[in-house]
């Protein structure tokens, strides 16, 4: 057991090394740390609101939608590019051979890869969201200083009783919007899901004949998986007026693509609104369980493919 | 990254082919009811807490087009929303009401609980399109300006409303609509109940507490001067320190109202608290 172990995470570090080591994954890894970044600029697009809070909502929504929007996005490529050559890659250069002709298990050298595109996965959203936290308190200060400016204008503010409560509650509202702990959820459940699109793109990978037929289905996996709940209501529904063909359809896409659009709860979570913890790892769970189904699906697959 | 692998089944002998797709069935047979189950929990859940956004329809796709409609499928409704609601700003310098209130509307369809949409996008509305309308020096006719003006005006009215059901514990959406039914509807009981509504809500200013008196006192009876005067002791009576304690509940406010009613004799239908 212990040695099995062992033996995945050797699988596991090297190809985190390989992958780090791959020139189209730290372009995309620095485009991402560049598109967080600027989410900064593009929230000053955002129409200026009633009063200084208003401007600020609009202003820090832009930047949590699109600093969460880049991690999940380029997230998203670095999973599927980095797990769709594993195994091609892998054949191409005839390393699987020799790996394969030592004491190692097919599951594990495939759980190995998976374990290793995962920190890799977490790797890259770690750095993504240190740029993301970055972009947040630099909008902080700048809201805090357009604050202060506005009601500077007025020379009693400090003074005045009414101005101050005011100040210290437009203030109080800008911090509590960047440096909202539901973030952290946020972004764990944004992990999940790309943990989760890996595991699909490694299924695939087990019987696919080239990278970019991995690529392609695994993409539309993920867009299908985000209609995946309207499907399943049509099954679950009867489906009225529907052919036997398009029941057939909606009920293969139910039963076995994942529901994706479950996780647009991240979206609440920008908007400013409470998700409780209990919903959070419910889904997480959720993901959990699909990617050890998926995991030993693969392990099924890759056990009897011929190499 | 084109390999060199042979297809997939090629050579395996039949009966392993069959073991295969045995076990994969298998697995993926368990599941999949598991799955079915599981989901249907995790949705209940969320429409439990009233969260997701419009289900995307052949009409939401019609009016985001193509690039943003795969945005939508790809998990990023919110920045979807936010770019299009980049456009309302070019609408409303354009002054072009009708285009900003369908940009307002769909990315309120898209995050119906965002609650920055229906605050700005009402103030847009029942502010910035219905003033501009009752000056607008291309429409000689007064009765047709003011016209166009109310029906902003309801525009508005409706976004706020709108959000205050999806986000009904932001106080800004009933401070907004409070100030809507005060200021450009003149309709001062209805501005009291969402001043008050709004001043029981979590992060609201303290001196929504003494808006409902407000409104109550100077439209409402029939000697102004000297039951304002009483209004007046209402909103004071409290210390900063007091409501800085959170003595004072909205449940006392509606007591305190009730009893100078009772006091002032106002006739009931007149009356906020008729019963």
């Amino acid at each position: 057991m212990i040695s099995s172990l062992n033996r995945i995470i050797v699988i596991g570090r090297n190809t985190l090394t390989e992958a780090v080591r791959q020139k189209v994954l730290n372009v995309l890894l620095i485009f991402s740390l560049v598109l967080v970044g600027s989410s900064v600029t593009v929230s000053q697009l955002a129409t200026p609101g009633l009063d200084s809070a208003g401007l600020f909502d609009a202003q820090i929504k832009f930047v949590k939608d699109f600093g969460c929007g880049a991690i999940g996005l380029f997230g998203f490529f670095i999973a599927l590019l980095s797990t769709a050559q594993l195994i091609p890659q892998e054949l191409h250069n005839r390393t699987i051979y020799t790996i394969l002709a030592k004491p190692v298990r097919r599951s594990e050298f495939l759980l190995g890869k998976f374990f290793g595109i995962v920190l890799l996965v977490a790797l890259c959203v770690a750095l993504m969201s240190l740029a993301f936290a970055a972009a947040l308190y630099w909008q902080e200060l700048q809201g805090l200083q357009a604050t202060e400016a506005i009601y500077s204008q007025n020379p009693n503010w400090h003074t005045d009783p009414v101005l101050a409560n005011a100040y210290n509650h437009d203030v109080q509202q800008i911090i509590l919007q960047t440096r909202d702990p539901q973030l952290i959820e946020a972004i764990l459940l944004i992990f999940a899901k790309l943990i989760m699109t890996t595991a699909i793109a490694l299924l695939i990978s087990t019987f696919a004949t080239s990278s970019i037929f991995t690529i392609i289905t695994t993409f539309m996996i993920y867009l299908i998986g985000h209609l995946e709940s309207t499907a399943r209501e049509f099954w679950l529904a009867g489906g009225a007026n529907a052919s036997i063909w398009q029941s057939g359809l909606v009920g293969f896409i139910s039963l076995l693509i994942p529901d994706m659009n479950s996780f647009t709860i991240v979206d609440e979570i920008l908007a400013g609104n409470k998700v409780p913890w209990s919903h959070a790892l419910n889904l997480m769970g959720y993901a959990d369980v699909y990617i050890v189904v998926l995991l030993a699906v693969s392990i099924v697959i890759f056990n009897y493919r011929e190499i | 990254m084109e390999s060199s692998a042979s297809p997939m089944s090629t050579g395996l002998p039949l009966s392993l082919r069959l073991r295969r797709a045995t076990l994969v069935a298998l697995l993926l047979g368990l599941w999949a009811p598991c799955k079915i189950v599981w989901e249907q929990h995790i949705n209940r859940e969320q429409d439990y807490l009233r969260y997701r956004g419009a289900p995307m329809t052949r009409q939401l796709r019609d009016q985001l087009g193509q690039g943003l409609t795969i945005g939508v499928l790809s998990g990023m409704r919110s920045v979807v929303a936010d770019l299009i609601w980049l456009n309302v700003s070019t609408a409303w310098m354009n002054q072009e009401w009708f285009r900003m209130g369908g940009y307002i509307n769909l990315c309120m369809a898209l995050q119906p609980r965002a609650p920055i949409f229906p605050d700005m996008g009402g103030w847009e509305l029942a502010w910035n399109a219905s003033i501009s309308s009752l000056y607008d020096p291309a429409q000689p006719n007064v009765l047709r300006r003011i016209k166009a003006s109310r029906f902003w005006v309801d525009r508005g009215l409706e976004i706020y409303l709108r959000g205050i059901e999806n986000n009904p514990t932001y106080y800004r959406l009933w401070l907004d609509t409070a100030l809507l039914y005060q200021q450009r509807l003149h309709d001062y009981r209805t501005a009291a109940y969402y001043y008050q509504k709004a001043s029981e809500l979590p992060g609201a200013l303290a001196y929504l507490e003494r808006a409902p008196a407000e409104m109550y006192g100077p439209h409402f009876l029939n000697d102004p001067e000297s039951e304002y005067a009483e209004w007046k002791k209402l909103w004071f009576r409290l210390t900063p320190a007091q409501k800085a304690e959170k003595q004072h509940s909205a449940g006392q406010l509606e007591w305190e109202i009730r009893r100078l009613e009772q006091k002032l004799s106002i006739p009931k239908e007149k009356r906020v608290f008729p019963n």
